[in-house]
């Protein structure tokens, strides 16, 4: 068989695919879909992608990467606390990373679980973070919901990024 | 740059803990309004608008067919409704024609100051924050359009929130339940002052209101005009049935699609941030803004 255009080109352009699809479910994330009270609740796409990539390719999402891809998000929403994604993506890089070998090869529902537990950590960190800078407790509903959704679409999130991963060169860096 | 290998390791060492320290930093800071982010948001915003308006197009027209299917089903009814609905408003046409005459004769016997004049353009909402803590919304015009800092964004049904960040061709909207909104009203009947503060919740607060006595469910708020940001009498909402002194707004925040967003000439009076800025990079004309 003879390699196609991706496979070929495997120096440049695919190795930037965890990058690229990260950057993408950020703006995913971000887009209006006019279902009543969404945008408040839109599942977290990104942290699907931190965490794929973090546990089959570290290598091409790098700490500096995650970093970028963090305040991109929190540049583009609005935030007020800008840099707060990119701690959240940061701890949660480093959190997986020191869980990989559970997770490398592990079936679905273990990684779906280990995503569950990783959003749950996400989420309490940043309502507490965001509450603390307010310097009032703010109501811990919409976090909760935000989180069973984002757990909720992990599904979809992994079957695009494997998709995605196909392109990827197989060589580990 | 070359490095030694066992610098080399110490500086990959030092990276996350470098990092992590960078942005906790930032999201502190940012509270404090730096405008290195402004621009940076801006510049990020404007880069990007493209793509979200490309992206946010078959969404749009899906949710559109969607709704069409539904109002098929709904056109009876409605109609019934419509009709109904006629009859009350021509009634009220006919009270406003006659109170608007009455107006204009009070006016001209008091040598009233004509209201500046107020222009409007459409925004389309290409993106949303996206996130639990945050209400706020991307639209499609920028200062290319005419659009600046301080507007006031509004739906035909009442207010929507303000312009807080502009761009060539996007603006972003801070939503009137976004925890940084704190808008001055009154209530209709009794002309009592208060503010309209969100909490990220869909019915923001009123607090500070001056006589606590006899505020009921179902009474109508409209801005004070206090501060000059806003000027009075928008409709924002009525006073929620569920209790606890919130407001349900008029406007449907929750599936915002196309907006107003309006120039009522007021130059407002807040600075823009109570730190000093370094310079005055966007002009002096940085509208007030109670907040970020």
């Amino acid at each position: 068989m003879t390699p196609g255009i991706w496979q070929r080109d495997s120096g440049t352009l695919t190795k930037l695919v965890p990058v690229l699809t990260t950057l993408l479910f950020v703006i995913i994330s971000m887009l209006p879909f006019h279902i009543p009270g969404f945008g408040s609740i839109a599942p977290s796409f990104a942290l699907m992608a931190v965490f794929h990539w973090t546990i089959y390719r570290p290598d091409l999402l790098p700490l500096g990467a995650v970093f970028g891809i963090g305040l991109f998000l929190d540049l583009l929403n609005g935030t007020p606390y800008v840099g707060l994604s990119a701690l959240i993506f940061l701890l949660a890089r480093t959190a997986v990373l020191s869980q990989r070998r559970m997770f490398f090869e592990a079936p679905f529902l273990v990684l779906w679980i280990g995503f569950l537990g990783l959003t749950a950590a996400c989420f309490l960190f940043e309502w507490a973070f965001v509450s603390m800078l307010q310097f009032t407790p703010l109501q811990p509903r919409l976090f909760i919901f935000q989180a069973v959704i984002t757990a909720a679409c992990f599904p979809i999130g992994s079957y695009f990024l494997a998709l995605a991963h196909r392109a990827v060169p197989t060589s580990e860096a | 740059m070359r490095l030694s290998a066992p610098m080399k390791a110490a500086a990959q060492r030092l990276t996350l803990p470098f990092l992590i320290f960078v942005s906790a930093l930032f999201a502190v800071l940012g509270k404090a309004d730096i405008l290195l982010f402004d621009h940076a948001r801006v510049l990020l915003a404007d880069a990007v608008s493209p793509i979200f308006s490309v992206a946010s197009k078959p969404i749009s027209s899906f949710s559109d067919a969607v709704a069409d299917v539904e109002d098929v089903f709904a056109v009876y009814r409605e109609n019934q409704e419509l009709r109904e609905e006629n009859d009350r408003l021509l009634r009220w046409q006919e009270a406003a024609r006659r109170l608007a005459a009455e107006n204009s004769d009070l006016r001209s016997l008091i040598r009233f100051a004509p209201e500046g004049a107020v222009s409007s353009i459409a925004a389309q909402v290409i993106a949303d924050s996206g996130g639990a803590f945050l209400r706020n919304v991307m639209v499609n015009v920028g200062s290319n359009d005419g659009v600046q800092r301080g507007q006031v964004a509004m739906t035909g049904e009442g207010l929507v929130g303000r312009v807080v960040e502009v761009g060539s061709r996007t603006s972003r909207i801070l939503l009137l339940t976004d925890i940084n909104s704190h808008i001055p009203v009154t209530i209709e009947s009794t002309h009592d002052r208060a503010m309209l503060d969100g909490d990220n919740a869909d019915q923001p607060r009123l607090v500070y209101l001056q006589a606590k006595s006899d505020v009921t469910s179902g009474e109508r708020i409209v801005t004070s005009g206090s501060g000059g940001i806003f000027p009075p009498g928008l409709p924002v909402g009525v006073i929620s049935s569920t209790g606890g002194m919130r407001v349900q707004p008029y406007a449907d925040l929750s599936r915002l699609e196309i907006l107003r967003i309006v120039d009522y000439g007021l130059d407002g009076v807040l600075p823009q941030s109570a730190v000093p800025a370094p310079k005055p990079v966007r002009g002096a004309k940085n509208t007030a803004d109670t907040s970020r």
